[in-house]
């Protein structure tokens, strides 16, 4: 088992023009990932999934994160519901493709059946041959192990040790930053609006990366052509997210001048402002006036992260095939600028093997979201 | 008249032709048969697999006379 350097953990939390670094372990050393699984995903709340996948009642949704198997259902009364995905019998895996169940979860082993709201229905012949009842089997105490979660944006959060705040009082900040779009409808933009990236590096790097701005003018060249750097300001709440806005957002994916609907409603902030925030710990959100996309990092080992993307519009409407070309475009866009980042965070994973590196040096000006999510890493690990 | 024979044939090609929706009312045929044979654990047997099949299915017609026949023998609530 590792022993982190704590000297090195408290480097970190010093101020940022005295801080280093998270230390190399944080992005190389198996035995911290195992444990980060525990301090900073079970103990928070992580993102997992998105409800765009359970559109209809019964749909089943089997999702592996973080080696736990997990079911997302959408129940009888419409909400969304997270599982451990075992009969309560033999730990069975319930369900093992996504899929629209018809009106129970069968266990495939035994036949245990389950209600999409998790509670036991029938136990057949737990009592012998054709008698599906024993004093010993409470049914009301072998539901399925629902796991606490909150849909925020279509994004479907969880808590998997159960003691974290409620995600309100969890994300209040943000909830208050965006509250403008939080209770607006989404649309997922269809097959052409969602695509994966699978990146070499820890998951960690992905955050980092997305929430400065000083990289942009370096990494993504074409963006300066409208949103120079000193278009960006720092977006920071500490323990909860960082990240980075722009003022003049004017996205011109049409010459003939067709565009996408704005959300309704919105400040003349949002006229020519975008924000892109890292929540922590792995999901990446980008807000702009006339769509909405957010980015799960689903750590596959300390080395090796899937980026999960999602593109969401502002009505049916821009889901329908005379938009697709735009949909198309806007996709497209994003994930050349997600691409262009490969090379950078598969650089930094790589150059953490070198044995002497520090954590690095941070800008004060141009690095504090960056610091700011490394403070709340050390923090956790540190127990504060 | 219902033959158990036949009726165990149609049940195990449903099973391996992998026709969920074909088993329900065959499972609960072979439950009234036993059931009009006094063979009332047979039945019942016979009523759960019904019952499992018909909630996988869908086959809420199904589900509930069988659910109700093993309610009423004290099988299940």
């Amino acid at each position: 088992m590792t022993v982190l350097d704590q000297d090195m953990i408290a480097n970190v939390l010093r101020p940022i023009e005295a801080a280093n670094g998270l230390p190399n372990a944080f992005y190389t050393d198996p035995d911290v990932h195992e444990a980060e699984k525990r301090v900073l995903f079970a103990a928070t709340w992580a993102c997992m999934g998105f409800a765009k996948d359970v559109p209809n009642k019964g749909d089943a949704n089997p999702v592996t994160f973080l080696g736990q198997p997990l079911l997302v259902v959408r129940a009888d009364d419409g909400e969304v519901r997270v599982f451990q995905n075992v009969c309560r019998h033999r730990g069975m895996i319930l369900v093992e493709e996504k899929t629209t169940l018809r009106s129970t979860i069968r266990c495939p082993y035994h036949s245990w059946c389950y209600n999409f709201d998790g509670s036991l229905r029938t136990t057949p012949h737990v009592g012998g041959p054709g008698k599906n009842l024993h004093e010993c089997i409470k049914r009301e105490e072998l539901g399925l192990i629902e796991v606490r979660s909150y849909i925020f944006m279509d994004t479907i959060f969880i808590n998997l040790d159960g003691k974290a705040p409620a995600f309100e009082v969890h994300a209040a900040s943000l909830l208050e930053q965006w509250k403008e779009f939080a209770d607006k409808p989404l649309y997922h933009g269809g097959p052409d609006s969602s695509f994966s990236l699978e990146v070499n590096c820890n998951w960690k790097l992905a955050v980092e990366n997305y929430c400065e701005s000083y990289h942009l003018p370096w990494i993504h060249p074409g963006l300066n052509s409208y949103s120079r750097l000193e278009d960006h300001y720092h977006i920071m709440q500490q323990g909860e997210y960082s990240g980075q806005g722009t003022v003049v957002y004017n996205p011109k994916l049409d010459d003939t001048g067709r565009a996408f609907s704005n959300f309704d409603d919105l400040s003349a902030k949002w006229d020519t402002g975008a924000e892109y925030i890292s929540f922590y710990p792995n999901v990446l959100f980008g807000v702009h006036r006339d769509h909405f996309y957010a980015i799960m990092l689903d750590p596959q080992s300390n080395g090796r992260t899937i980026e999960r993307i999602e593109i969401y519009y502002t009505s049916p409407d821009m889901c329908g095939d005379d938009m697709a070309d735009l949909r198309r475009k806007n996709a497209s866009m994003w994930k050349d600028i997600f691409v262009e980042d490969i090379f950078v965070v598969e650089g930094m994973q790589r150059g953490r093997s070198a044995s002497l590196y520090d954590g690095g040096k941070f800008s004060p000006v141009m690095d504090p979201p960056t610091h700011l999510f490394h403070e709340w890493v050390a923090a956790r690990f540190a127990g504060k | 008249m219902i033959d158990e024979q036949h009726l165990q044939r149609d049940m195990l090609r449903a099973h391996e032709q992998h026709d969920l929706k074909a088993l329900p009312p065959l499972y609960l045929d072979a439950a009234r048969l036993h059931e009009s044979q006094g063979d009332i654990d047979a039945a019942c047997f016979f009523y759960t697999h019904a019952y499992v099949y018909a909630l996988d299915c869908g086959d809420r017609q199904v589900a509930e006379t069988a659910h109700s026949k093993l309610s009423s023998y004290g099988r299940d609530r």
